[in-house]
Order: C-alpha cells, then structure tokens, then sequence
C-alpha cells in the first residue's frame, strides 16, 4: 500500500537537490513519505492479550456463575412444550410458525445468504470505505430502518397470534403458506427502500446500510420474541409467565 | 553475597540454547520487534507495522480477534471433553453427568465450552455487523467477505452439532426439530434428512454422525478457512482504513 516516492516527493528538473527534513523517528526511513503506522509489538499484541484475558475473564465469571442445561435423557415419546430450538436458531423458528416451512426454514435463510455474499459486488463503491454507516445520512437511515422493521415485526407477529391470516383465508393451502407470505415480504421491504429513497436520495451504500439495518433488526427481534415471549405451544406469553423449562439454555 | 540476576540473566540470554530458540535480542529497537514478529511462528500472521487507525477499539470492537480466541478455547476445552465422551446412546448421557459430577474439572470444562460456543455466535454476528457498517467488504477484501459470510454460518452449524451430543431431551427435541426442517427442502428435503440422521428418526446413527461433523469434519474446514481469512488480511493490506477512500468514477446515486 505504500506510494509511489516519486509522487510523494516530486521531483524538479531545474534543481540539483532535493528537499529533506531531520523528524524524530525510531528508524530510518528511505524514500518513504510519513506514515501513520506503529510497531505490531507491542502496540496490537498487547491489545490482543488484553482482549483475551478480559474474554476469558468473563467466560470464567459465567462458568462459574451458570451450569451448561443437562435435561432428562432424550425420549422420543415426551414432546418437550414448548419445543425450542437452540437460541440461535429461534428467529427462524419464529418464521416457521407464519408460513411454510420450506419457505421459512430453507428458501428465506439460503436467499439471505446468498444476498448478503453478494454485497460487496453490488456496492463497489469506494467513496465512503471505514465510515461507520456511511455517512450521517446513512446512520439516519439506518436507525429509521430498524424502527421501522420493529414495529412491523412486532405488528405482524400480534396479528398472527390474535388475528391470523388463516381466519380470513385458509384455502387453498398455497395462499396462507406462501403467497402471503412472500407478498408481505417483499411488500414491506419494497415499501422501506421506496420511503428511504424517497426521503433521503441515498447512495447505493447508504440504500445498503439501511437494508442491512432492517435484516440485523429482524434477526435480532424476531430472536428475543420466540426466545422471551414465546410459552406453551409456542403462544405469546410475557416473560415472567414463561413455563419452567422454557428458556432453552 | 547476593548474586547478580542481571549477570545470570545475560548468561542464560546469551548461551546458545537461548539464541537456538529466540534469535533476535528483547524487543525495545524496531529491528527486534519486527524480528521478535517475522521470526516467530505464533506471531508471524501479524504484520510488523500496523495502521494506528486499525488499533482503535471503536473501529474493530476488537470482535473478529475475540472470535479467534473463543474458537481457541472451544478446541482446548472440546479436546478435554472428547477424552471423556463416548457418541453412543448408552453411553452419551451417563459421560456428561459422570463430567459433572466424578472428572476433575469436568464440570468447569463443559460450562466453558458451552458458554464459550454461545459468546462465539455472538461476537461473530457482532464481527460481520461491524465489517458491514464500516465498509470493511469493498475492493479488495470481497472475497474475505464471502468467507466470512461462511464462517459465520459454520459457526452455527458447529454449535448446532454439539447440541446433540449431550443426548437430553434439550437436544433430542432440538435436533428433531432442525432435521424436520432440513426435511422440506425443495427437491432433496429427504435425501438431506437422511444423510443428516442416517435412519429415519434421530437415534444412534445420528448421534455418530453429528459427533463426527462436530470435532473433526467442521473444525477442519472452520481452521482452513480462518487461515484464509487471516491470510488474505495481509495481502490486502491489514484491515480497511481511511486512506483507502478514493472517489467514485462510475457509481452514481442509487
């Protein structure tokens, strides 16, 4: 990544000598413009060991304070209820219980995937790289995104649990199970960058930052609802009603 | 008489065992520390200068390291536990409570480990926010997004799998649950579910499966691909950095 010394010091044709200056230093430079770089030892290794030590700190703390979940011996006959998966995995439960499952479990994760691999070769642009959310216009965007993806979140998952889709139409199968679903989608996430666009002419990074905003937020609420409100069966209950066993940790 | 450390210390750093091993002197001239860096095996991944910017905690959160060192962990104490654990359905559940109960240390090794593999699904999801929204994916690290954008998924597989093991009725039920879903894939739902549980139903073949992905076949690929994603840190120049921005020629308002 260095540059070019003839362009850092550029050369005149008319002079016999070339500019220099004595500046306080720990080695010699040759050719070399000044640079903002510091030595690796010790400056980034003691941040590692310091990062290490206050993370192995805390997981002694929480191995200490809580016991890893050892539950009776599996038995295919007793349905655990409700039936959690791990927590890591509940947003995706949640989706399982508003559509079908190939179109939650497999089709949406595989899509989300695959886009968010795709990212940096649709946003090439170099204009705004270690700026964290782009600009402020991007951090605008990108919390606006966030509300907006939680209150819709926590809208739909209300109207599924007291409402339903299925109360208005159940028949044919398709309709409930995957056309809904896949319109309210992409509707809503439609309706976002139509709003964003709209309010703010983004670039195409801060358009990003704001959808990127909206999948962390669904990632991140959809995970708290299913693992803190979520009781028997699965229905919503408040988080002090949760029955003993619900927490799946 | 008291005898001089500092003469003893310059004998031992002076002798040739010493030197075999360490060859440059303490490192407080920059030619040491960038030999103490290039001439060790432990160190050497690291560059000898860095980007004062790159150093800031604000920028990194430090998450990608701390991701590291939690996989270290879960190797060591994942290393422990294999000593003691036996993937068959008469043995798995008596392993963990005689862990619990009878092993020295048993009890402390499995929390870390869990605890641990828990912390690593966060602080690498926290690693990927932080890379997006700084970003750390533009040209030319596209590529050690993609990987990353693996690692993470691996990370959750990894967990998932050791999720079993235990073969309670938290990861009976669990593992049901995500093989039923492996089951609706379109087109290859059941040849999946069949590969994944080798029967029909989660039982002994499953169990040997999934201890088999979980300690070798998953942290093979996972080390391969952290040495990728290391690597290519270098070649790109250490981590994204202000100096880096350059103006747009082509791209224009979205």
């Amino acid at each position: 990544m260095s540059k070019d010394p003839g362009e850092l010091f550029p050369k005149d044709s008319k002079k016999s000598y070339g500019l220099m200056e004595l500046v306080k230093g720990t080695s010699p430079m040759v050719d070399k413009g000044p640079e903002d770089t510091v030595t690796s030892w010790p400056h980034l290794l003691i941040l590692e060991v310091l990062a290490s030590l206050g993370t192995m700190v805390l997981l002694l703390f929480m191995s200490v304070a809580w016991n890893a979940p050892l539950r009776e011996f599996a038995n295919p006959d007793v349905t655990e209820n409700p039936s959690k998966a791990a927590w890591y995995f509940l947003n995706l439960q949640d989706l399982l219980l508003h559509m079908n499952p190939a179109l939650a479990g497999v089709i949406i994760p595989t899509i989300v995937i695959v886009i968010l691999m795709a990212i940096p070769y649709i946003d090439r642009s170099k204009a705004d790289i270690s700026i964290w959310f782009a600009s402020q216009k991007g951090k605008a965007i990108a919390t606006f995104a966030a509300v907006y993806t939680t209150i819709w979140l926590v809208a739909l998952v209300l109207f599924d649990e007291y409402i339903q889709v299925k109360s208005f139409i159940s028949e044919p199968e398709i309709i409930p199970a995957w056309i809904i679903p896949i319109i309210v989608i992409s509707g809503l996430t439609g309706l976002l960058i139509m709003i964003i666009r709209r309010r703010w002419n983004p670039t195409k990074r801060e358009m990003m930052v704001g959808l990127f905003s909206a999948f962390v937020t669904t990632y991140v609420v959809l995970l708290i609802v299913t693992l803190f409100f979520r009781g028997l069966g699965l229905h919503l209950v408040w988080p002090w009603n949760l029955p003993p066993g619900a927490l799946p940790f | 008489m008291m005898p001089d450390i500092n003469a003893i210390l310059k004998i031992i750093t002076r002798s040739q065992i010493w030197r075999s091993v360490f060859r440059q002197g303490y490192p407080n001239t920059d030619e040491n520390r960038s030999k103490t860096i290039v001439n060790s095996w432990f160190l050497h991944i690291h560059p000898v200068k860095v980007r004062k910017h790159t150093l800031k905690v604000s920028y990194t959160w430090g998450m990608g390291f701390i991701t590291f060192f939690l996989f270290m962990v879960l190797v060591v104490t994942g290393i422990y536990l294999m000593f003691f654990y036996a993937p068959s359905i008469e043995r798995a559940y008596t392993d963990i409570q005689a862990l619990e109960t009878s092993i020295t240390f048993g009890m402390l090794m499995r929390n870390m480990h869990r605890w641990a593999a828990h912390l690593m699904v966060i602080s690498v999801f926290l690693h990927l926010c932080r890379v997006f929204f700084t970003g750390g994916y533009k040209r030319p690290r596209e590529f050690n997004w993609v990987i990353g954008v693996i690692l993470w998924v691996l990370t959750l597989v990894l967990s998932y799998t050791g999720y079993l093991l235990p073969w309670d009725q938290l990861a009976y039920w669990a593992v049901t649950v995500g093989t039923n879903i492996a089951g609706v894939t379109p087109l290859i739902g059941d040849q999946v579910r069949l590969i994944l549980l080798g029967a029909m139903e989660a039982g002994p073949d499953a169990l040997v499966r999934f201890y088999a992905l979980h300690i070798a076949l998953l942290p093979g690929v996972m080390t391969v691909l952290i040495g990728i994603h290391f690597w290519r840190i270098r070649k790109d120049g250490g981590l994204s950095n202000p100096d880096e921005i350059t103006e747009d020629q082509t791209e224009g308002a979205a």
